[in-house]
């Protein structure tokens, strides 16, 4: 084990340690399920089977959606040509037919970008905007939407509330849509780091820099306790590699992942990037109270995870996560 | 009847409808506007009052929508509680004040303290770590501008705002004299060191891990307007040149930056004009419909936009 590895696990493991002396105390409630339920997706290009691919593979957890209000929430950062910086806009176009199609009463979009204070042009430029307006399916701008003084239940940021959109909060049903993708601050950018995007600019600016300064991975954790998604459908058939994510490279993973957890999901991703998801310093926490890592606490609907992978090119800041 | 005059007949009809429906979104009590819905917002409220009162429209509440949501400081939060102060709102209140012409006094406070505030690269300690440890974003720390809110770093759109505010607010006779220029020079220093290698200006980053971050049309806009007075530099000049570039953006609040950004330099570079009136074209076209744009903001920046005898342009720096 290299000074580095050692490191990330020394942390990793500090952090758990800590989500587990506040799990003792009470400060943290423990919301794990028995187990949670994972679909890993074959899936090669953003063809028009994706809305057949989609119904069917949200059939496999029966879920109750009537009457609900479902909320997805993809990753839109901005548009960069030849990069794969985005939810693909067919995977979410697909994804709001088939909740419809199970009953949902009404399926909204919503997003707040990070940088780009233009949510509308990354919209257009995306060409979400074109997918959702053929769908009928209307877009929230998160980052301007009504916002509501939210307590949180976790610490880790020390912040005691946050200001969180009205349209997030109203939902029955939070669907978090990631890419697949290295990010060059957190190591990987999945269904819990994608819920950045639900804070709103109007409150905390473009980009969301006191939640930066109060650590990415302790923000991660505090959002995820405020809001948790109920469900993700992470967007790996074209991921990102190296310097995500932005200016990384398209790597082909052709695969979907459907989970009732967000942990689980992201444990699952992390290890369909050949990366070791208990090296991920907020993933390690997250287990501990947030969702299920443990591999025994998972079912996998789909396919199984496969036995070897080729690593995900990382920045050399984050060579431990590689398995 | 002609092209170009159906053209600006369209655009003047946009206008009037952009117009009309800033004024149906009033909030109940004449409580300004919001974003979307109901709820305050000191950037919509600031943009809309600039937007009517560029068509001298005068409502009964005047500047009391703004007056009712500063803080005690001085400063305002854009989602209307005074514990979240934001900057950028703050500057935005400032400039619409003065070019409303509001008695110096009700803001002078707020001129103080944007002349006060410090972003967090201005402490000795952060500046150490950027110059020294944490080398992955190309900045120098040294030269400073605004946050959006306390207790993190300076960034483009805030600082261009504040620039623009100051600037202003200075020729009003208010800002103590020597920290007011220091605060301007500093902040002018910010945004020509942030910009993109090729021009233009990102969120406030302009290279990260090596890499050079591509522009955006509204940041790079608000920088034009707040450095107007450096035309002279080869960056301004190559800033405004991708700006230009970029009049088919299909986004209103983009285009509508960009505009307003460009109007300031049609008498310095001849390709402006032509410039300007197509995305004038293309703006009138994007809000044709302003009942479907949810973002109140937009459609107050749009009315500026698509005046063709503006009295003034609104953030303008004023030479």
């Amino acid at each position: 084990m290299n000074r580095r590895v050692f490191g990330a696990a020394a942390i990793a493991g500090t952090g758990a340690l800590a989500a587990r002396r506040m799990l003792s105390t009470g400060s943290l409630q423990d919301r794990r399920k028995p187990r949670s339920r994972v679909a890993v997706i074959h899936q090669e290009s953003y063809s028009d089977r994706l809305d057949q691919t989609l119904a069917d593979g949200l059939r496999l957890f029966n879920l109750d959606l009537s009457g609900k209000t479902v909320l997805l929430k993809p990753n839109l950062v901005e548009s960069i040509p030849g990069r794969e910086v985005n939810t693909n806009p067919r995977l979410v176009g697909a994804a709001a037919t088939a909740f419809l199609t199970l009953g949902a009463k009404t399926v909204l979009v919503g997003e707040g970008p990070g940088h780009q204070r233009d949510t509308m042009l990354v919209l257009a430029e995306t060409g979400l905007e074109t997918e959702l307006r053929e769908r009928r399916i209307r877009f929230v701008d998160l980052n301007r939407d009504e916002v509501v003084k939210v307590p949180l239940k976790t610490r880790f940021t020390g912040l005691e509330f946050l200001w969180l959109p009205r349209t997030v909060l109203v939902s029955d049903f939070v669907v978090s849509m990631p890419k697949v993708k290295t990010h060059h601050w957190a190591g990987v950018t999945l269904s819990m780091k994608n819920l950045f995007g639900v804070v709103p600019g109007v409150a905390y600016g473009w980009p969301k820099n006191p939640l930066h300064w109060r650590g990415i991975d302790r923000s991660i954790l505090d959002i995820n306790a405020a809001v948790p998604a109920h469900f993700v459908i992470a967007d790996g058939i074209v991921g990102m590699e190296g310097n995500g994510p932005l200016h990384g490279s398209p790597r082909n993973l052709g695969r979907i992942v459907m989970a009732d957890d967000p942990v689980a999901a992201d444990f699952t991703c992390a290890q369909l990037m050949g990366l070791n998801p208990a090296r991920v310093n907020y993933l390690t926490q997250a287990a501990e109270f947030l969702g299920n890592g443990a591999p025994q606490r998972i079912v996998h609907l789909g396919e199984s995870l496969p036995r070897t992978v080729a690593p995900f090119a990382v920045l050399p800041e984050f060579a431990h996560l590689r398995l | 009847m002609n092209r170009s005059f159906a053209h600006l007949e369209t655009q003047r009809l946009a206008r009037c409808r952009l117009l009309e429906e800033i004024l149906r979104r009033r909030l109940p009590g004449g409580g300004g506007w919001g974003h979307r819905g109901e709820q305050f917002g000191a950037e919509p409220t600031a943009l809309a009052l600039l937007a009517l009162h560029s068509e001298s429209i005068v409502l009964r509440e005047r500047i009391e929508p703004l007056m009712a949501r500063q803080g005690t400081d001085g400063l305002w939060s854009d989602v209307g509680d005074p514990m979240s102060v934001n900057f950028w709102a703050t500057a935005l209140a400032v400039n619409t004040l003065s070019i409303l012409g509001a008695e110096p006094t009700t803001y002078a406070d707020s001129v103080e303290a944007l002349i006060r505030s410090r972003p967090m690269e201005a402490s000795w300690l952060v500046s150490l770590k950027f110059r020294f440890l944490d080398r992955h974003v190309r900045f120098d720390p040294r030269k400073y501008g605004w946050p959006w809110v306390p207790e993190t770093v300076s960034w483009v759109a805030p600082t261009a705002m504040a620039l623009i505010a100051l600037e202003r607010a200075k020729r009003r006779g208010l800002g103590r004299g020597g920290e007011l220029q220091r605060r301007l020079r500093l902040g002018t220093e910010m945004l020509i060191d942030r910009a993109c290698p090729g021009g233009g200006w990102n969120a406030g980053n302009a290279v990260v891990y090596g890499v050079p971050l591509r522009p955006h049309v509204d940041t790079t806009a608000l920088a034009l307007l707040a450095l107007r007075p450096l035309y002279h530099l080869p960056i301004v000049r190559n800033s405004l040149r991708w700006l230009l570039r970029n009049a088919e953006c299909p986004s209103a609040y983009s285009l509508a930056w960009m505009i307003l950004a460009a109007d300031v330099y049609k008498d310095v570079e001849i390709t402006v004009s032509p410039a300007i009136n197509s995305a004038r074209n293309r703006l009138a076209a994007l809000v044709e419909d302003p009942r479907t744009i949810e973002d109140t903001s937009t459609i107050a920046l749009a009315a500026p936009a698509l005046d063709l005898d503006p009295i003034s342009n609104p953030f303008e720096v004023e030479e």
